[in-house]
C-alpha cells in the first residue's frame, strides 16, 4: 500500500532534462524497470534478474581475487552477518580495506550486488572489499539492515590484522539505499566510538525518509526510483513512522542534527533523480558542520545512470570522479 | 546491470530489439549529439568497436563497446560497414550484419549524416592570414607552425598547398580529394614545407585550364605532374612575346579546333581521343586534316603531337595571371 504523499511547499519547474545519451539509453532499459516500483513488486524484484549474481568464478576475476565469506556476531540477539571479502591478490602488507553496503532500496539485493565496481576501482586503488549481508527490509525493518552493517563494521576493524586489513583506513561505500546505510553506519560509528572510519563515499544516496523535496516531487514518475518507489522503500524500512518525528538519525541520515566528526564524505548524484536534494544538502551540512566533503552533481543523471548505461559519457566521468578520489585519500 | 547489447540480444530482432536502436538514435539526434556519442551509440548497442571515418574532413572517431575512445588502426574490409555521405561507418566485426547490427548501422550512419551535413556547411573558418602566413617563405619557422597549428596541424602531418584561381591559397591534407575548383596543387610535405609547396602550387594553376571551348584542359593540375614543363612557366611573363605556335592556336576559331587538339594532346591514341569527345574514329581524322593548314603542321605525327603539347601549355601560360 502506497501512502499519500504531501506537497511540497513552494512551487517546482518541470524536471531537468536527462542527458541525452542516457535517456536514449534509458528507453532501451525502461520497458524492463519501472519508475514507480509499489510494495507488491517486490517479491518479483527479489527474483528477477533485475540485478544479475556473480558468481565466485566471476568474483575472483580469474585470480585476481581471492573470495571468501565470514560470518560476524549480529546486533544482540540476532543472527549472524555474512561478509562477502575479496581481496586482491600479490600484495603483502595490509591494505585499506572498502566496507561496502550495497544498494536495493532497503528491500531487494545482497552482499554481491554492485561489488563489481568496486573491484573495478580496487584495481587502480588496492584495497580489501568487505561487502556485507544485511537483513531487508520489510520483513526485517529498521533498525535491522544499519545495525547489521554496523555489527559487520566492528567484526571487520576487530579481524583487521587476519583480512590483511590496514585498520586505520577503512572506507565505507554504497549506493542508493546502501549510500543511506553507509551514512547511517558512520554516524553511528561516531556516536559509539566504534571503528573509526577513513572516509565514506555516499553514491546517490537514500538519506530522507521524508520524501518531499523539490526533486523528488520534480522527478515523480520519471527516470529510476521516483517518489512511489522510494515511499515505497522507506514505508518498508519505517513503517508508519515514516516521514513521522520519531525517525532515527541512524536510518535516515538526512535527520541527523550533528554532522560534526564524520570522516571525509564523497557524495554524488545526478540532476534528474528523487536524491538530488536530499543529497546536495547534507554535503552543505557537512561542510557547515567543518566536515570534508567532495559532491558532484551530474547533470541530467538519473538514478543509478553510471551503473545502467555505464558507456555513456557522463558514466565514464562519474566512475572515474570516484576512482579519483580514492586515489587521493588513500593514494 | 547487463551490457546495451545483451539487453538488445534478448529482445524479439524483428520488433523490440529495431524499436529500441531507432528510439536510441532518435533520442540522440533529437538532442543534436555529437559524432562521438553517435558512434559510441553504435559501438554499444552492437558491442564491438565502432569507427567513423571521413578522410575529406579528416574526422576520425572510434568507441571501443565500453564506450572509451580508442586510437584507430588499420581497417579491414570485410568489416560491417555503412556509407555516410562521403564517410564511411564501421562496426569491428566481419559480416554479414544480422538484424540489430543492420539497424545498428542504418540508424547510426543517418544520424552521423546530419551531423555531417549540418557542419558541411559551416567548414571550419580557416582565417585566410593564418594559411598566407603557413605558406610565406619569408616568415620564420615558428611562426609558421603556430598559425599551422592553430589551423589545426600539427609539424608532422602531410599537408599540400593548393593556389586557387583568386590568388588565394588553401591547405588540404595529403589523403583529400583533389579540390573541385580551378586550382594548382602543390606536392604534400611537412608543416614546414608549405612555402615551398605554395611557390609550386602556383606555378601549377599557370597550367590549368577554364575548361571551356575557347579554354580546353585541366581544371586541376598537381606540380608533382608537371616535371621540366616548369621551366617554361619561368620563360614566359607579361611581356613575353607569344611565340608563332601559340598564335597559331588562337587562329583556331572553329568552335571545335581547341577541344579537338587538347583532346588529342591529353590522351594516349587518337581512338582515345575520339572517345573522349564522343566523335566517330573518322570523323577525328577528318578534323585533324583541317587543323594542318591553320597550324602549319600535322599534330598526328610524334613530333607534331609534342609541339602541340608544348603550344598549348604556352598558350595557358600565357593565358594565365602573371605571378605576384
Amino acid at each position: 500500500m502506497t501512502s499519500v504523499l504531501p506537497e511540497t511547499s513552494g512551487t517546482v519547474g518541470p524536471p531537468p532534462p536527462f542527458d541525452p545519451e542516457l535517456a536514449a539509453a534509458l528507453d532501451v532499459i525502461g520497458a524492463q524497470l519501472p519508475s514507480a516500483i509499489t510494495a507488491e513488486m517486490i517479491p518479483a524484484m527479489r527474483t528477477g534478474g533485475v540485478m544479475a549474481d556473480l558468481s565466485d568464478e566471476e568474483l575472483s576475476r580469474g585470480g585476481a581475487f581471492t573470495v571468501a565469506r565470514h560470518l560476524a556476531p549480529g546486533p544482540a540477539g540476532d543472527p549472524e552477518v555474512e561478509l562477502l571479502v575479496l581481496t586482491p591478490t600479490g600484495h603483502t602488507t595490509p591494505l585499506p580495506a572498502i566496507y561496502h553496503t550495497h544498494g536495493g532500496g532497503m528491500v531487494v539485493g545482497n552482499n554481491r550486488s554492485g561489488v563489481d565496481a568496486l573491484q573495478d576501482w580496487v584495481t587502480e586503488v588496492p584495497a580489501v572489499i568487505v561487502s556485507v549481508e544485511y537483513r531487508l527490509a520489510p520483513e526485517h525493518p529498521d533498525p535491522a539492515p544499519v545495525e547489521d552493517c554496523y555489527a559487520g563494521l566492528v567484526w571487520t576493524a576487530e579481524h583487521a590484522a587476519e583480512l590483511g586489513i590496514d585498520a586505520e583506513r577503512i572506507v565505507i561505500a554504497g549506493a542508493s539505499a546502501g549510500g543511506g546505510l553507509a551514512a547511517g553506519v558512520a554516524l553511528l560509528a561516531r556516536d559509539r566510538s566504534g571503528p573509526a572510519l577513513f572516509g565514506q563515499m555516499l553514491l546517490c544516496p537514500m538519506i530522507d525518509d521524508r520524501n518531499d523535496t523539490p526533486s523528488a516531487v520534480q522527478m515523480a514518475g520519471r527516470g529510476v526510483w521516483d517518489r512511489t518507489a522510494n515511499d515505497t522503500g522507506w514505508t518498508a524500512l519505517l513503517g508508519a513512522a515514516r516521514g513521522g518525528p520519531d525517525v532515527s538519525p541512524y536510518a535516515a541520515p538526512a535527520r541527523a542534527t550533528d554532522l560534526a566528526n564524520l570522516p571525509p564524505a564523497f557524495i554524488d548524484v545526478g540532476s534528474a533523480e528523487t536524491f538530488r536534494d536530499e543529497d546536495v544538502a547534507y554535503a552543505s551540512r557537512l561542510w557547515q558542520a567543518g566536515g570534508r566533503a567532495e559532491l558532484h552533481v551530474w547533470p541530467g543523471g538519473f538514478h543509478g545512470f553510471d551503473m545502467m548505461a555505464p558507456q555513456a559519457a557522463v558514466s565514464q566521468e562519474a566512475r572515474a570522479a570516484r576512482v579519483r578520489w580514492l586515489k587521493r585519500l588513500l593514494g | 546491470m547487463k551490457d546495451l547489447a545483451v539487453r538488445l540480444a534478448a529482445l524479439d530482432p524483428d520488433a523490440g530489439a529495431a524499436l529500441s536502436v531507432i528510439a536510441y538514435f532518435d533520442r540522440l539526434i533529437e538532442a543534436r549529439a555529437g559524432l562521438q556519442t553517435i558512434v559510441r551509440g553504435a559501438a554499444v548497442l552492437a558491442g564491438c568497436p565502432a569507427r567513423l571515418v571521413d578522410d575529406t574532413r579528416r574526422v576520425q572517431v572510434r568507441v571501443q563497446p565500453d564506450g572509451s575512445t580508442a586510437p584507430a588502426a588499420g581497417l579491414d574490409p570485410a568489416w560491417m560497414s555503412a556509407a555516410v555521405g562521403e564517410a564511411t561507418l564501421w562496426l569491428e566485426k566481419p559480416g554479414p550484419p544480422g538484424p540489430v547490427e543492420a539497424m545498428v548501422l542504418e540508424r547510426a550512419a543517418a544520424a552521423a549524416k546530419g551531423v555531417l551535413d549540418r557542419t558541411r556547411g559551416h567548414p571550419p573558418q580557416a582565417d585566410p592570414a593564418l594559411i598566407e602566413l603557413v605558406v610565406d617563405a619569408e616568415a620564420d619557422e615558428p611562426a609558421r607552425l603556430q598559425a599551422a597549428a592553430r589551423l589545426g596541424y600539427k609539424a608532422t602531418d602531410r599537408v599540400r598547398a593548393i593556389a586557387l584561381e583568386d590568388g588565394s591559397a588553401a591547405l588540404h591534407p595529403e589523403s583529400a580529394e583533389p579540390p573541385l575548383d580551378r586550382a594548382g596543387v602543390g606536392p604534400a610535405g611537412p608543416v614546414a614545407a608549405l612555402p615551398e609547396s605554395w611557390a609550386a602550387a602556383r606555378v601549377a594553376l599557370r597550367f590549368t585550364a577554364e575548361g571551356t571551348e575557347q579554354d580546353p584542359g585541366r581544371r586541376v593540375v598537381h606540380a608533382d605532374e608537371l616535371g621540366g614543363l616548369v621551366l617554361l612557366a619561368a620563360a614566359v611573363g607579361p611581356g613575353t612575346e607569344p611565340v608563332p605556335d601559340v598564335r597559331a592556336l588562337d587562329r583556331a576559331t572553329a568552335p571545335w579546333m581547341l577541344t579537338t587538339l587538347d583532346a588529342v594532346a591529353e590522351t594516349a591514341s587518337l581512338r582515345a581521343a575520339a572517345t573522349a569527345l564522343r566523335v566517330h574514329h573518322s570523323t577525328l581524322q577528318d578534323r585533324l586534316a583541317h587543323t594542318i593548314p591553320v597550324l602549319g603542321w600535322d599534330v598526328r605525327e610524334p613530333r607534331g603531337r609534342l609541339r602541340l603539347q608544348l603550344a598549348l601549355a604556352l598558350r595557358r601560360l600565357h593565358r594565365s595571371r602573371p605571378p605576384a
